[in-house]
């Protein structure tokens, strides 16, 4: 048969009708589907599978209509009908009025979508007890990604999604606004002990279920205690979305707080601590210097607890700690990946918003006095390397000098070409190594510089070298290459941070949670342009003075010394 | 047409797996002087990722003087081409740009990461250090005796950071994989420039180099950029350092390196395991990921969430070009150290015998799955898994028939890896850093008890690096 004959033919018997009808009617169905899909927070696979069983039909659909035609006695095969009396005329007719039809009904359907308000989540509900303090001004508002939505539940529970379908993963972050800041004696380290507990079972699962089942699903999770935060994450394929809701709001609905449970955990802590503080040389200087920096804030206290206070909070206190703490109206929990805002707004509507609001937890109004001259420790134990630990008073998170500080600190001691490490390091040999950060969150913390000495090390001329480093730098300033390259390194820690899904709800939950508005992220690259050398200069003579300093030094016992 | 539904179906079929783990298309070039070029595009933020690997490694330091290679690694990043240290360390910073070098057992490797728009600078620099290390007497001076401090230093912090070192060198003994890459105090002090440039001249060069990126760039100006960089360097001059297989260690042996008043003591115990060309590895993942390497495996479950005895424990099955080792590791108060271990081994046992059920399988699976597509996220690690590839002599298909093979696993081909890579308890050798003086008697049921200070400047006994 020629290859025309065969079209006429294909035309004839109505194959080519029934294949443009088929490809309409599915084009509609999978739009109509994938639309329930992220209204009704349906899995994917259901699309998926749609999708299979349409591409299925379509050559049983062809050769269907090759084979039959349809007649007035029913339906019979093309063969066995007599040409003459044959109405695929007709049924072609017909064909034509359904395809019109759906045509219609498709064009109506993509005009109403455009006509559709796009996704609007319920306006933000302002959470007074939140100190909210968008402290950036900035133009670049357009560098904000418009794919990213954020809403409250009634219950206060604030809400933060950034879509990202590059990897088909998904991160949960959930901020608790509970640290080391929130304790004060007898309850030292109850924040991080209950980032331990909130694995260890509730009313309907037993312990180690939570982990059970987030593994069997194909997730991970983590969390982590610091001054002001405990944070939970969870990393896991988008399969496991429902999951990790139901296991969520599960822990903060109905957690159990097992005495038994308890004690076991309490021995876990205590391990924790000997591993990280006890058998560290700088865990125990660290724990220390901050301990005598600070005399009136909280921010005295180690996150992991006094071994005392491990020892002894009460079943009371931790439940007392988990109704305040654990409120919807305390925490931020942000979802970057392969999710859409609906998916997730109806989910958290449906398994967050049941958890009751509470009281906000109490303000801490405790603000550390002025220093009043330099702080000195000294500890001698076993050690070949003596370590020097010196603190500075500084800011908060979220100030604009804390950003002058943090590039004055990349230029002192980040990387080997920085001033510390060239001088101190490499060219006199002073120190193993150098490290320098500050610790501010909600209160302002301080400027921390750590040094390892090398075996018989003179931490007294270390200190001197430092001190007169860091008053050139309050005298002098710095120059402007060194002020452009601390401004690359953080640019470009900037574009690290949001190379992966995990590090997008990092830093836009951190931004979030201390400057009151996760928008500001994107004013990093403008602020930093904006800085200036004197800004450097003023803020290093604002901190680096002896009256404002701690020095903490661990060393062996010097010989013939009595200890 | 049967057998065309049955294409549409797989077609289909194929597609709803998409989620399934795969490597992104890269372009593998080999140039005239046998340096491979892997290529890969990923433009979602303006970065780039480079890794180069040079085939060598510790394996090739001169017996008795381990930490060779890690020290020429450093000493590389302290000037090159016409930067001294400090410009060399500044060109890199003032871009915020990352550039280190690190010795590892199978090679040295140089990991870059940069913002796109600096690429023509951070590739010189990378081919500086490659071709055109300056490996002055001073710098590696300053470096010996830093690497010396710092292995000091870490005696007095957290004991984990070492026990690998003292781990291998009792299992493998005097087998390549015995010597610590760090070097020790000892046989660092030992190292000399001439080492150095002796080492350099042996095992660096266009035909064992590899370089692998991955980011915000046009392939073809990229290709020509690393080909005019890299395409007329020299052959190293010696030939690669072939490893022998090492054999099984001994067991029921006690290593045992006193730091006086630890409060908590930690231990490593196994034995040599299994190679990565090892064909059940999907099988050896299941088995591993249940019973050591995540939070709800066995060993947690019993040694942390059950008894409160730590904080960690895991096991790890270290696979090589030759066989590594496969060990459990944990640590816990000095006064339940044997209580501790005992209940590791008893864990291990349970894993022989019973091996893994149908829950347990699922579950690994999805795990391992789900956890895999993070791992490949950004262009740095795309460009370490390729030249991790490249580097073992394996292709896209470890990657992208993965997931079909753990599909494949049946529990009792888990059972036959369990079989050929764990040790039996009575066959296991032990490493402990602990307060001797309290737990020396207790461990010695463990086996003949071989005891060192921490302060010795050797990681074995009697001393040799």
């Amino acid at each position: 048969m020629a290859a025309m004959s065969l079209f006429t033919e294909l035309r004839r018997r109505n194959v080519i009708k029934v294949a443009l009808l088929y490809a309409a009617a599915s084009w509609l169905l999978v739009w109509i589907v994938s639309h329930m899909v992220s209204g009704l927070g349906l899995s994917s696979w259901v699309s998926d599978y749609i999708l299979l069983l349409l591409a299925i039909g379509f050559p049983v659909a062809l050769i269907f209509a090759w084979v039959y035609e349809i007649t007035p006695e029913g339906l019979k095969k093309g063969i066995d009908v007599d040409q003459t009396q044959s109405i695929v005329y007709k049924t072609g007719q017909k064909l034509n009025a359904a395809l019109a039809v759906l045509a219609v009904l498709g064009v109506a359907a993509v005009i109403g979508e455009k006509l559709l308000p796009e996704f609007e989540p319920p306006p933000p509900v302002v959470l007074e007890e939140i100190p909210l303090k968008p402290v950036f001004d900035f133009s670049a508002k357009a560098a904000v990604p418009r794919e990213i939505t954020s809403f409250n539940l009634p219950n206060g529970l604030e809400i933060i999604v950034w879509p990202d379908h590059d990897i088909p993963n998904v991160v949960m972050y959930n901020f608790v606004r509970a640290g080391g800041r929130d304790e004060y004696p007898g309850i030292t380290g109850i924040a991080h002990f209950f980032e331990h507990m909130m694995f260890n079972g509730t009313v309907a699962r037993a312990q180690g279920d939570f982990d059970t089942e987030m593994e069997a699903a194909g997730g991970a999770n983590n969390a982590y205690t610091s001054n002001d935060l405990t944070v939970y994450m969870d990393w896991f394929p988008r399969s496991a979305l429902e999951t990790i809701f139901e296991l969520e709001s599960d822990r903060l609905l109905n957690l159990a707080i097992d005495p038994d449970v308890v004690e076991t955990e309490r021995s876990t802590v205590y391990s924790e601590r000997r591993l990280r503080i006890d058998n560290d040389n700088f865990g125990r200087l660290y724990e220390q210097v901050r301990a005598t920096a600070y005399v009136a804030h909280p921010y005295q206290n180690p996150v992991i607890g006094w071994p005392s206070d491990i020892e002894n909070w009460t079943q009371q206190d931790l439940e007392d700690f988990f109704k305040t703490y654990y409120a919807p109206n305390n925490l931020t929990m942000i979802f970057a990946g392969d999710v859409t805002p609906e998916e997730i707004y109806l989910l958290a509507d449906q398994h967050l918003s049941p958890i009751p609001r509470q009281h906000p937890p109490p303000a801490i109004t405790t603000v550390e006095p002025p220093q009043e001259g330099e702080r000195r420790l000294l500890i001698e134990t076993d050690a070949q390397t003596p370590l020097l630990h010196v603190a500075f008073h500084a800011g908060a998170e979220g100030e604009p000098e804390t950003l002058h500080l943090e590039l004055l600190l990349a230029i002192l001691a980040e990387g080997t070409s920085s001033r510390l490490h060239q001088a101190l390091v490499e060219e006199e040999q002073l120190l193993l190594n150098i490290g320098a950060w500050q610790s501010g969150g909600f209160d302002p913390g301080v400027a921390y510089f750590a040094m390892t000495l090398p075996p018989g090390g003179d931490p007294a001329a270390v200190e001197a070298r430092l001190l007169g480093m860091l008053e050139d730098a309050a005298t002098k300033g710095v120059t402007a290459e060194e002020l452009e390259k601390a401004r690359n390194l953080r640019l470009a820690s900037f574009w690290r941070s949001l190379q992966t899904i995990d590090g997008k709800a990092s830093v836009l939950g951190n931004y979030e949670v201390f400057t009151g508005d996760y928008e500001n992220l994107f004013a990093v690259p403008e602020q930093l342009a904006a800085v200036t050398a004197a800004d450097l200069q003023a803020v290093a003579a604002k901190v680096f003075r002896r009256n404002n300093m701690t020095v903490g030094v661990l060393r062996a016992p010097l010989e013939g010394e009595s200890q | 047409m049967r057998r065309v539904l049955l294409g549409v179906l797989t077609l289909l079929a194929s597609a709803a797996w998409s989620d399934d783990i795969t490597l992104p298309d890269y372009e593998r070039v080999v140039l005239e002087n046998g340096t491979v070029l892997l290529l890969s595009e990923k433009h979602e933020v303006p970065l780039i990722g480079l890794r180069a690997e040079v085939r060598g490694g510790s394996v090739a330091d001169p017996v008795g003087k381990a930490g060779v290679a890690e020290l020429l690694a450093s000493v590389m990043q302290k000037g090159a081409g016409g930067r001294d240290a400090a410009a060399f360390a500044s060109a890199t910073a003032n871009v915020g740009g990352r550039l280190t070098v690190s010795a590892d057992v199978d090679s040295i490797s140089v990991a870059a990461e940069f913002l796109s728009r600096d690429a023509e600078l951070m590739i010189e620099l990378v081919s500086d250090v490659l071709q055109e290390p300056t490996l002055a007497a001073d710098e590696l001076e300053k470096e010996q005796a830093r690497a010396i401090g710092l292995i000091k230093a870490a005696k007095d912090g957290d004991p984990n950071a070492l026990m690998a070192n003292y781990a291998y060198a009792f299992i493998f003994g005097d087998h390549p994989y015995g010597r610590p890459t760090s070097g020790s105090e000892m046989s660092l002090a030992d190292v000399s420039r001439d080492d150095l440039l002796t080492y350099y001249s042996e095992n660096f060069g266009g035909d064992r180099l590899i370089i692998s990126v991955v980011g915000d760039f046009d392939t073809a100006a990229m290709k020509a950029r690393l080909t005019a960089e890299f395409g007329s360097w020299e052959p190293a001059a010696g030939a690669l350092e072939e490893v022998p297989a090492p054999p099984k260690a001994t067991g029921g042996r006690v290593l045992l390196i006193d730091k006086p008043g630890a409060t908590q003591s930690y231990f490593w115990f196994g034995n040599v395991g299994v190679a990565l060309d090892y064909p059940r590895r999907a099988e050896l993942n299941l088995a591993n990921t249940v019973f050591g390497a995540r939070f709800t495996s066995m060993l947690v479950t019993e040694l942390r969430v059950n008894a409160g005895l730590t904080y960690r424990a895991r096991s790890v099955v270290d696979q090589r070009t030759q066989p590594g080792p496969v060990t459990v590791r944990s640590f816990t108060e000095t006064s339940t150290t044997v209580e501790a271990i005992d209940l590791a081994i008893s864990v291990l046992r349970r894993l022989q015998d019973k091996g893994l059920d149908d829950d347990m399988m699922v579950s690994a699976r999805n795990y391992i799955m789900g956890q895999f597509p993070p791992r490949l996220e950004t262009a740095s690690s795309l460009a370490r898994m390729l030249a991790f590839l490249e580097l073992n002599g394996l292709d896209r298909s470890y990657i992208d028939e993965y997931g079909s093979e753990l599909q494949a696993a049946a529990a009792e081909s888990v059972a036959l890896a369990i079989s050929e890579v764990y040790p039996q308890p009575d066959d296991l050798v032990f490493v402990i850093i602990g307060d001797a003086a309290t737990i020396r008697d207790e461990v010695a049921k463990y086996g003949e008890v071989t005891e060192m200070s921490i302060t010795e400047p050797s990681f074995r006994v009697p001393p040799a690096d």
